[in-house]
């Protein structure tokens, strides 16, 4: 059935009822508003899983608590801030371009796409820098301080948070490589003449997605490095 | 889309950026400054309203019934997990019995100000 | 005429147009060939499950060792739990009528994301081939049972890494099916088909795909942290180093109490078709089933901890979970009402189908019911882990579902293939199995209750009749499953051709202009403005012209 592909339009078929009178039928194709709703579906699976893994923190932030504290102080506010204010920043970006391919700009609009997907390479690189200190200092996923039962081992609920902080900070990052993926393959259709300012649900539904990224970060840089903040160290 | 809707909608971005930035400094010099006592709680709700302003503004939430029902919804269920499982953690009664090994079992020179 | 679906060429693919009939098939993003190769997949998984289950069966022949050791007894009962539940009946009715018959109850001329479709089938394949490459790998299949309770699976040596990635893959492909169908039923229904116009089979996969779209995320992480746990041992889950494994069993709980009743509620659907149609009579309350669909799905969210009784969960949660459990009863029970009240002086066809669904409504009630009596705390915990949970439980998901899941295939057997099988020999196929699975399973509530436990592998002397029993009913139940899949199977080629309504039945899928359906559903899209089940005197009331698919009653 590919209308599209070969550059038909879709004409919406006519269903007629008793007295004559003639309704549209929607069609699954070229469905703006079902692309729409499919991919709020698909973020709220993201929500829950996201939402796990906070219950996760949740319960053992309950169990240990001063050491989640104690744990939570050793970040970089300077570091996690930065990121926040970057990822803020890119929200914005990935936004503007959006509006600006609903305006017919898409040369603007393409420009947005690669500031955006630089904010998120940015992202990346602090976080990476952070991550390398962290395993400078012993502080990593499979280190010895990471593992319980040896002369290094942190206390067990300073394992726990490192080990729920390298999990979630990894699968956000690894959502982050996502989107930049995304990006790409979202400039390759634009060039390509399949996403314009008519048909534009991709570049909607990734600038969706992007928020998300940014939504999740909200609450992991605070749970992470901020309940800590201001004590000791 | 015509020029003034755009340019509206411009103005309504930067509006919001403006919004969380400010939020965003809020959370970073609150545990300095003020409520230190209760961080955590300060700091989720802080949170909550940027994802707030997000969610509406920068997602467009605002208007839509369908979908505002199914985040409601998702929401709703994380909302009465977490209830129902910190209930249950709160209230367990076999601390003394539980083999759940307590924070200072691990060596290392951490653990000291954990001692009673 | 136009010319079937399941002819040559007769296909939409996700990619090019390939020529050969086998690419066409893998290829395919026709949401009635997706379901159809859904069910050849299912359905083997399920026969390979059944043998693993006999191979139990006979081992419980008697007291001691007769034919496995205590090792391959516990692989033997994860196999088959990870086979039944993962690979066989959660994927189950959505995805084969799900995607057959709900489209074309609604008119719609396929899903809302055909290539996403497709690639969903294919991923449930990854899956699939992921867990069954851990039985040859490494030190073997998981040990764990279906429900890797930690923190013995953190522990265990075997394959559980593998098995809980194949888990994680298989819970994506039944995210994908959920978003899909809830996008198509908001989408797709034909023009003037409000939600109380829908048939409720519709509902039910509607219902269903909430619980797959919002509660397996939460199963897919708790199964990303226990892998974590097993590679980087930092303490999630595991008591010896500050986690706790009760958590893990609250996760998992989140999720897998609301995966029954992602199983039941489309096999309830296909019940609430079968009933009025058999019955000829308009379906008596009807929103009441609709909106019992709806709210066994949302509180089902809310009771998973009548599984944790026993695990160490605080007094007062117990209390809520036990309160909140009782609910269920009361949605489930409206519906068994509503079916009976449905049949009450109707004229009962006792076609195959309606067998099926008579003999469900007798072996789901005792699941059921059992249900209600291990949700009270004191019962449970004498009753949990006993073979007592093991017969509720497969009264409802095997003499529930899976009895479901028959009677829908021989419900929609006609309109998959333009023809009928030879309805002596299956009524007869249907003995064997009820027969069967009663013998196969009653026997367990009383073993259960006496106390022979669950997923041991020798017993007491006292509880060897039951086994016993047990096993003979084995032999006639899988007896009766040879049977009948051979009386279907026969007929896909040699069944007496039919025309496309031969149950004479009310619901859209029975107007096509074909029998089997072309590629492209009905000739044109109704206007719908009619309720889905009107009888007059046992007559339907609704008329289309088939070319136009204008009403002419
Ligand atoms: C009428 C509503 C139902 C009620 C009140 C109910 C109640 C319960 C309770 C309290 C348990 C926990 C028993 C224990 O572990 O000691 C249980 C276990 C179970 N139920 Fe149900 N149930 C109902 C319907 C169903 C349905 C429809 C299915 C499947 C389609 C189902 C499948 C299961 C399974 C698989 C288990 C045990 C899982 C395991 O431990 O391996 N139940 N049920
Ligand atoms: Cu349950």
């Amino acid at each position: 059935m590919s209308h599209e592909e070969h550059g038909h339009e879709y004409v919406p078929e006519i269903a007629t009822a008793r007295d004559g009178k003639q309704y549209e039928v929607q069609g699954w194709q070229g469905d703006f508003y079902g692309g729409k709703l499919g991919f709020w579906l698909f973020m709220l699976t993201e929500v829950m899983m996201f939402g796990a893994m906070f219950l996760t923190l949740t319960y053992y932030f309950s169990l240990h608590h001063d050491d989640f504290i104690e744990a939570s102080s050793e970040f970089s506010v300077l570091l996690g801030g930065t990121n926040t204010v970057v990822l803020l920043i890119s929200a914005l970006t990935m936004g503007l371009g959006l509006l600006k391919m609903r305006a017919g700009d898409v040369k603007g609009a393409k420009l947005m796409i690669y500031a955006t997907m630089i904010l998120a390479l940015v992202f990346l690189a602090i976080k990476g820098v952070e991550w390398t200190e962290d395993y400078h200092d012993g502080v990593f996923l499979g280190l010895p301080a990471l593992q319980a039962g040896n002369p290094d081992s942190r206390p067990l609920g300073e394992i726990l948070f490192f080990g729920m902080y390298f999990t979630m900070t990894g699968l956000h990052g690894f959502h982050i490589i996502l989107g930049i993926g995304l990006m790409l393959w979202l400039l390759k259709r634009i060039n390509a003449g399949k996403v314009t300012p008519e048909h534009h649900i991709l570049h909607f539904n990734i600038a969706l997605y992007w928020d998300l990224v940014h939504l999740i970060w909200v609450f992991v840089f605070p749970y992470f490095y901020m309940i800590g903040a201001g004590h000791g160290h | 889309m015509d020029i003034n809707t755009y340019k509206a909608q411009k103005s309504g971005y930067y509006k919001i950026l403006g919004g969380l930035l400010l939020l965003t400094a809020v959370t970073l010099i609150q545990p300095y400054m003020f409520l230190e006592n209760a961080t955590f709680g300060i700091q989720l709700m802080i949170g909550a309203v940027k994802a707030w302003l997000i969610v509406m503004y920068y997602m467009h939430l605002k208007g839509e019934t369908l979908i505002g029902w199914t985040v409601g919804f998702a929401l709703a269920l994380v909302i009465f997990f977490f209830a129902v499982v910190m209930t249950d953690v709160h209230h367990f009664q076999f601390k003394d019995i539980s083999y759940i090994s307590e924070q200072h079992v691990s060596a290392g020179e951490h653990t000291q100000h954990h001692e009673e | 005429m136009s010319k079937s679906y399941l002819e040559a060429g007769e296909t939409h693919c996700a990619i090019g147009h390939p020529k050969s009939v086998f690419w066409q098939w893998m290829l395919t993003i026709d949401h009635k060939r997706i379901g159809l190769m859904y069910a050849a997949v299912i359905f083997t998984f399920f026969f390979v499950a059944v043998f693993v289950a006999l191979t139990m069966r006979i081992e419980l022949f008697a007291p001691g060792a007769q034919i496995l050791d205590g090792d391959t007894f516990n692989q033997a009962f994860t196999l088959h739990g990870v086979i039944m539940i993962f690979l066989f009946i959660i994927p189950g009715v959505p995805a084969v009528f799900g995607n057959i018959v709900m489209p074309l109850m609604i008119g719609a001329k396929d899903v809302s994301f055909p290539r996403l479709n497709w690639f969903t089938f294919w991923l449930y394949i990854f899956g699939a081939l992921i867990a069954l490459s851990s039985l040859w790998t490494g030190e073997g299949f998981a040990d764990t049972g279906w429900t890797f309770y930690a923190p013995y699976s953190l522990n265990t040596n075997t394959n559980v890494i593998t098995t809980l990635v194949a888990a994680f893959v298989l819970g994506m492909a039944s995210i994908l099916t959920g978003l899909n169908f809830l996008v198509t039923i908001h989408r797709l229904r034909a023009p003037g088909m409000d939600f109380f116009k829908m048939p409720l089979f519709v509902w039910g996969i509607y219902a269903t795909a909430w619980i797959q779209l919002l509660a397996t995320p939460v199963v897919g992480i708790t199964l990303v942290l226990a892998i974590l746990e097993k590679v980087f041992g930092i303490g999630i889950f595991d008591p010896s180093k500050g986690g706790d494994p009760v958590l893990f069993e609250h996760l998992f709980w989140i999720y897998s109490h609301p995966a029954v009743y992602l199983m039941i509620l489309p096999a309830f659907g296909i019940m609430s078709e079968i009933i009025p149609t058999f019955s000829r009579r308009e379906v008596f309350g009807y929103r009441t089933i609709a909106l019992s669909s709806a709210s066994i799905a949302g509180i089902g969210y809310l009771v998973w901890g009548h599984h944790l009784f026993t695990s160490g969960m605080s007094d007062l949660a117990k209390t809520i979970f036990s309160f909140l459990t009782f609910f269920v009863a009361i949605p489930t029970g409206i519906k068994f009402y509503d079916w009976v009240a449905t049949m009450y002086k109707g004229q009962i066809h006792m076609t195959t189908p309606m067998l099926w669904a008579l003999g469900t409504m007798v072996t789901f009630v005792i699941g059921g019911l059992t249900g209600v009596t291990i949700a009270m705390i004191g019962a449970d915990i004498h009753l949990q882990d006993t073979y007592y949970t093991v017969a509720h439980f497969h009264y409802a998901m095997l003499g529930g579902v899976v009895f479901l899941l028959f009677a829908g295939l021989h419900y929609w057997f006609p309109l998959m293939f333009g023809r009928m099988y030879n309805e002596k020999h299956a009524k007869r196929a249907f003995w064997f199995n009820f027969i069967g699975f009663n013998m196969l399973w009653f026997p367990m509530f009383i073993a259960g209750y006496l106390g022979m436990p669950r997923r041991y592998f020798d017993y007491l002397p006292e509880f060897q009749i039951y086994h016993q029993i047990s096993f003979f009913g084995a032999l006639v139940f899988i007896t009766g499953l040879i049977y009948m899949f051979t009386v279907l199977i026969s007929a896909i080629k040699k069944g007496e051709k039919v025309g496309p309504n031969h149950w004479n039945a009310t619901t859209l899928e029975w107007h096509l202009p074909s029998a089997p359906p072309p590629l492209e559903n009905h000739s044109k899209v109704p206007y719908v403005d009619f309720r889905p089940y009107e009888y007059h005197h046992g007559d339907p009331v609704v008329k289309f012209n088939y070319e136009t698919m204008q009403r002419i009653d």
